[in-house]
């Protein structure tokens, strides 16, 4: 029975097209005005497959919304606010999943689930990216001795993310 | 005074930008990556004998990238018989080589470079080549942010040349001098963002500039308060006072009124 699900998630996993980040949730550091917070805010809308940018400027959380079908990798939003002159405290994704299996430390797409149980995930599903650039400075340190034991998050890899689902 | 008045708003109308937003300073962070600010920094400083030194210096500012900023500067006054009169320009360039941010937080560290050239007369021992020297200013600037708070410090070294054609450095006066600034900004108003983006952000700040002639040791320590309107998250309005704290050095006008203007176009390159 094990063997026969295992089959059906792997066959499910070759049905899924590449899993598609439907909003991104970031939150910036090293600001406190309002025009540094719009700096970061152009920048995000020079993105041709951004739908809207809605910010909560108390909290420096930008929730961007993309259009469907678009190809952007969190590298791209990072770039972004980094040309306005900050740098990224935290980035959630929204990827809509149809019966993805993931497992601990297995990479799917651009992607590896780390700190993660064996599951099916489906539908709208937050994950949080971990690497070097999308957490504070602070919060990479003690992640990069946490997850010391996966290699490809100790490689710091640009093109690869390593997240977890929250 | 009618007269400037209608320059004012002449001077208004060409718009302006920035980030630690200091009115006399630079801080040690950068304009956006392809933005370009438009600024206008008029003065308006008294003469011992009452009279008034009007200066407008227009200045446009690109972000070449997050690190590199470059500045072009005109610096006008009414200096001369006849009216506003051109007296030269600059250029202005600041990398920042240190950055560390967290939450609503941030240090940083630049270096900067200007260039000026100025074709009036010499008229006092103060170098400043922002509109009265041409000359060189090396510096070094670190800003710190901490939630609402700005506090910016820079050191400088300042090299006044012949302001040519006409007018030879005295030689009788220090040709270098080395500058120190310290800057203070806080957010007031709003305490809490209600109205987004569009919603006027109202800053009060504090700058002490000073300067030391290294041939003679002549100082001078000015201090500087100023508030500060951001409109729309785009625009700046600044009404600063100028006044000298102390000086050992001969100065034409110290004291006056600052009123700056900025606008910043994002994205355009």
């Amino acid at each position: 029975m094990k063997k026969a699900i295992f089959v059906l998630q792997i066959i499910l996993f070759s049905l899924v097209a590449n899993a598609q980040i439907t909003k991104v949730e970031i939150i910036a550091t090293g600001l406190t005005c309002s025009m540094c917070s719009n700096a970061i805010n152009k920048q995000l809308k020079t993105l041709t497959e951004v739908e809207k940018v809605d910010i909560d400027l108390n909290k420096n959380l930008f929730v961007v919304t993309l259009k469907p079908n678009n190809s952007l990798t969190p590298k791209a939003f990072r770039d972004k606010v980094e040309k306005a002159g900050f740098f990224i405290g935290s980035m959630v994704l929204n990827i809509n999943y149809t019966n993805q299996a993931i497992e601990n430390n297995k990479k799917i797409d651009n992607y590896i689930f780390i700190d993660t149980k064996a599951q099916t995930i489906n539908g709208a599903t937050k994950v949080k990216v971990l690497d070097k650039g999308y957490v504070t400075a602070k919060e990479f340190k003690t992640l990069e001795k946490t997850y010391a034991k996966y290699q490809t998050f100790a490689k710091k890899n640009e093109g690869l993310f390593h997240l977890k689902t929250i | 005074m009618k007269k400037y008045f209608i320059l004012f708003l002449i001077v208004a109308t060409i718009k302006t930008k920035a980030q630690e937003l200091f009115v006399v300073t630079e801080p040690a962070s950068n304009m956006p990556t392809g933005a370009i600010g438009v600024r206008a920094m008029n003065s308006f400083m008294y003469k011992a004998d009452g009279s008034l030194n009007f200066h407008v210096m227009p200045e446009i500012m690109w972000g070449a990238s997050a690190k590199w900023m470059f500045h072009l500067q005109s610096y006008l006054s009414n200096r001369a018989a006849g009216g506003l009169y051109n007296e030269g320009g600059s250029v202005y360039t600041k990398y920042r080589f240190f950055s560390t941010d967290d939450l609503h937080k941030h240090t940083r560290a630049a270096f900067y470079a200007r260039y000026s050239l100025n074709r009036a007369d010499i008229h006092q021992e103060e170098i400043e080549t922002m509109g009265h020297n041409t000359g060189y200013e090396l510096g070094v600037v670190a800003t710190e942010l901490i939630n609402k708070v700005a506090i910016s410090t820079s050191v400088s070294f300042e090299q006044a040349l012949d302001n040519k054609p006409n007018y030879k450095y005295p030689i009788t006066q220090s040709n270098n001098a080395t500058n120190y600034t310290l800057s203070f900004g806080k957010l007031m108003y709003p305490k809490q963002y209600t109205g987004g983006l569009k919603q006027t952000n109202i800053n009060l700040m504090c700058e002490f500039l000073g300067q030391t002639l290294n041939k003679n040791g002549r100082s001078y320590l000015d201090i500087v308060p100023s508030v500060q309107f951001i409109i729309r998250s785009q625009a700046r309005l600044d009404v600063a006072y100028r006044q000298q704290l102390y000086s050992a050095m001969a100065r034409t006008a110290p004291n006056g009124f600052i009123i700056k203007l900025e606008y910043t176009f994002f994205n355009v390159r």
